[in-house]
């Protein structure tokens, strides 16, 4: 049996890109505001009893360490108990599990989940070198952000007989559903073509291989299952979660060729929600590099170990495949605001389930969608949540 | 030339590795270290210490940093030796190494160069009667000249004379009276000083010098290498028996040793191969090395300065690569200060032990969009080392011989210059295939083997 005991009554997203003229509390509020709107039977924000905000990055101009205080204010909340979650990459999607066992837990019954970042409004030279130097002097010198992640792309290549166009298919599947998604970064489709010329960024990952460093903002409300009903007549109910963490550092992995932290996050989720991979209708998972949807299909149990690059060349993961994956377009299209995307996956979750998801709509024969991030240095820390509509 | 993560300290750290691997010998055995430069990285500060700590030599090991003029390489060798005479120790490192650094446009640009030597002195009870050369006879001159120099704070070495006159009266006649000494030990070979590529031979004209001039095929290949030209240029006359003359100058001092040598000193043959390693350079490459072309952005403060407490408590295992090898399941963990418990096992009780510095490529990649300081491209791997522990590490060069499988050495290299504060780490070198000319001196030492500055000395 599903766990089910809190359900997601709203969710929305401000449209992802450079959103240069926005502040980060204006961008908060329009998420705030819109997952509001989007409460079937509608919702005064007056009734949000306390709030988690997921912010990554803490040190853009200084007061992003401080959300929890900021936040409340900049959405006309001031006076709730908020609190700033960061979790690496998995921010948001952890933020959405502590809100989850707030409600649970009965100390409060309705439950603001907010993810929100900026990641534009500092140069993309001053990004890279934050992260080059960042960590140990000598053993995490020069690890920018794929570099986290193409070893495994060249070892999983080395294993398994993994092709860079099959890597391309992963960006350019992607892209067909950011077209189809309003509030993706990028509307456009591309070519496996235009990914294999684009120019190299980390070998063997090229620029089409890699997400953009975008702006944005996502909310969810969540009540307790009981109160569903006072919101909306189609509730969805958070069926599972599993967080796991592993060894940060890339010279601590024993294998190049699976994120673990995965794997046991996703164990604990599916136990938690009495299911398996195969019940799984439809998944947004962590795509910051195409490398990184390979493994998170293997790692979830979509396909079999070794398979993600064939399974995505054949299209396995499209709208229309066995597994839809990432159908808003995931973090290489619609992008990847840290603290937001978490949320956002959950918001794209909670449309395909509820039938919202318009031109990107896929059949959902079971009733569940699978949440998924994984980040941190190392990929050290993973977050997998399970919503579904069954009662 | 110096690439641009390699200084002074890192061709030091180079040729000692490769003269222990000559000498068959562990860096433990070593008693002390005797470094003549004139570029030290840190004008005042921890160069010394650095160095030994990265050569792995122990704690209490002793020695000196010798510096001030392009003496300084042979002035190290004699200080090593006098440290045997008297006892204070048994065997000895020594390093002569520079990398010369000239005003930009000057003629003394185009011949300036780098390069590192190293020696391993012993007592004659250590070396017990086996392959190596003697200290022959020494002889030094000393007058109050001015030749080339350089002010507290200046930067580039300044060369003042009219070339005639610094030829005629500041560099021959001391190299000749030094030299007419050496003459009576009837030597096979010599290495004189050739800052320019002419001198050198001039002063062997007017020593009559019959045996050949050693040092030519240095300062051809790499040009002036300061401090170190004297014990380079030796090192290619020490391939073979005979009776080496070498002869230094600089800062109003001219020193001539005689090595003699009953049969080839382990390691020397290999310095040609080295030599005829090089590659091209271009000019904007050979500024940065030499630290007179910074890019903007250089500024940039890593995440850990080196005035942090990380530094300090890791001091010693980034230059030494360490870990901490647990005491109930053997597993390494890299680096000890980080890692409080065993990641296997969880244990808490750790022997701390210097990681082989040979290893595999297990898997890489190569980063190409870093902005200054970082250099693109820049090649890092995952490496499974020979002794089981897996490491990532920067890897030297611009990452095109790197491969799932490659065989590397880890080397010293400068990682980056914080405020003025060199930071040193090794970094991985893929394997190039190594020299038939270098001996079996080598198996069981845990260092590279591949290519040699070296020789062995044995003091009289």
């Amino acid at each position: 049996m599903a766990w089910n005991k809190v359900a997601v009554i709203g969710a929305a997203l401000i449209n992802f890109g450079e959103l240069f003229d926005q502040s980060y509390e204006h961008m908060a509020a329009g998420a705030f505001q819109a997952a509001c709107g989007a409460v079937d039977k509608g919702f005064d924000p007056t009734q949000v009893e306390a709030a988690f905000v997921a912010t990554q990055r803490g040190t853009l101009w200084g007061q992003e360490g401080i959300a929890g205080n900021t936040v409340p204010s900049a959405i006309g909340l001031a006076g709730i108990p908020c609190t700033r979650i960061e979790n690496a990459c998995p921010s948001g999607s952890d933020a959405f599990r502590v809100g989850a066992m707030a409600v649970a837990s009965g100390v409060h019954e309705v439950v603001l989940v907010i993810g929100v970042e900026k990641m534009r409004d500092k140069s993309t030279e001053e990004g890279l070198l934050s992260r080059a130097a960042a960590g140990h002097p000598i053993f995490t010198r020069g690890e920018t952000a794929p570099v986290l992640f193409a070893p495994f792309a060249t070892r999983h290549m080395h294993e398994f007989g993994t092709t860079r166009e099959m890597l391309a298919s992963v960006a350019v599947k992607n892209h067909y559903n950011g077209a189809r998604d309003p509030y993706a970064h990028f509307r456009n489709e591309i070519t496996i073509d235009d990914v294999l010329n684009s120019p190299p960024v980390c070998t063997p990952l090229h620029l089409l291989d890699c997400c953009p460093q975008t702006d944005g903002a996502s909310a969810v409300l969540l009540v307790s299952a009981e109160r569903a009903t006072e919101f909306t007549d189609s509730p969805v109910f958070v069926a599972g979660f599993g967080v796991a963490t592993d060894h940060p550092y890339l010279h601590e992995k024993s294998t190049f060729t699976s994120l673990t932290a995965t794997v046991t996050a996703a164990e604990r989720a599916y136990k938690m929600a009495g299911i398996g991979p195969a019940d799984i209708d439809c998944a947004e998972v962590h795509d910051c590099f195409t490398i990184t949807e390979i493994l998170d299909i293997e790692d979830l149990g979509f396909v079999e170990k070794g398979k993600g690059g064939i399974a995505s060349l054949d299209g396995e993961t499209s709208l229309t495949g066995r597994i839809p994956v990432n159908t808003s377009g995931g973090l290489l299209a619609k992008g990847h605001p840290i603290g937001a995307t978490g949320v956002a996956q959950i918001t794209e979750c909670w449309w395909q389930l509820r039938g919202e998801a318009g031109e990107r709509q896929v059949a959902t024969r079971n009733g569940f969608a699978l949440q998924h991030n994984v980040g941190g240095r190392g990929s050290g820390v993973s977050v997998v949540n399970i919503l579904t509509t069954n009662r | 030339m110096c690439a641009h993560d390699e200084d002074v300290l890192t061709l030091s750290a180079e040729a000692a590795a490769r003269a222990l691997a000559a000498a068959g010998l562990d860096p433990g055995a070593i008693d002390g270290l005797w470094w003549g430069t004139t570029r030290p990285p840190f004008a005042e500060g921890p160069s010394h210490a650095i160095l030994a700590a990265a050569i792995g030599l122990g704690s209490n090991s002793t020695g000196a940093l010798l510096s001030g003029s392009p003496h300084a390489g042979i002035e190290a060798l004699l200080g090593a030796a006098d440290a045997i005479a008297a006892g204070s120790a048994r065997v000895a490192l020594v390093v002569a190494a520079d990398a010369l650094r000239p005003g930009i446009g000057t003629s003394f640009e185009t011949r300036a160069g780098a390069g590192a030597a190293a020696y391993i002195l012993t007592s004659a009870d250590v070396s017990g009667g086996e392959a190596g050369a003697l200290i022959g006879a020494r002889v030094t001159r000393t007058y109050p000249l001015l030749d080339r120099y350089r002010g507290d704070a200046e930067l580039a070495t300044r060369d003042v004379y009219d070339p005639r006159l610094f030829r005629e009266e500041i560099f021959l006649p001391p190299i000749r009276e030094v030299g007419e000494h050496l003459a009576t030990l009837e030597p096979t070979v010599w290495s004189l000083p050739d800052p320019d590529g002419r001198l050198g031979g001039i002063a062997a004209t007017q020593l009559g010098a019959r045996g050949a001039v050693a040092s030519d095929i240095v300062s051809k290949a790499v040009g002036d290498t300061g401090a170190a030209a004297a014990l380079l240029g030796a090192i290619a006359g020490l391939d073979a028996a005979g009776t080496v003359a070498v002869i230094a100058t600089g800062g109003g001092r001219t020193t001539g040793v005689a090595l003699v040598a009953d049969v080839a000193v382990p390691g020397a043959a290999t310095l040609q191969h080295l030599l005829d390693e090089g590659n091209e350079a271009s000019y904007a490459e050979v500024l940065r090395s030499r630290t007179e072309l910074v890019a903007v952005g250089e500024s940039v403060p890593m995440g850990v300065p080196p005035q942090s407490a990380m530094f300090v408590r890791g001091a010693n295992e980034m230059l030494s690569l360490l870990a901490g090898r647990c005491a109930d399941c053997g597993t390494l963990n890299t680096p000890p200060s980080i890692h409080p418990m065993c990641l296997s096992c969880g244990g808490t009780k750790f022997e701390t032990v210097a990681l082989a510095r040979r290893g595999i490529v297990h898997t890489y990649v190569v980063n190409r969009t870093m902005p200054a300081p970082f250099v693109a491209p820049l090649g890092i791997a995952v490496i499974d080392l020979e002794d089981g522990a897996r490491i990532m590490l920067q890897v030297v060069g611009d990452g095109a011989d790197i491969e799932i499988g490659a065989a590397v050495d880890l080397v010293l290299r400068r990682y980056a210059h914080e405020r003025g504060v060199p930071v040193y780490g090794l970094k991985a070198r893929v394997r190039q295939d190594p020299p038939d000319i270098f001996g079996d001196a080598v198996e069981g030492n845990g260092f590279d083997g591949t290519g040699d500055e070296t020789s062995t000395i044995k003091e009289q």
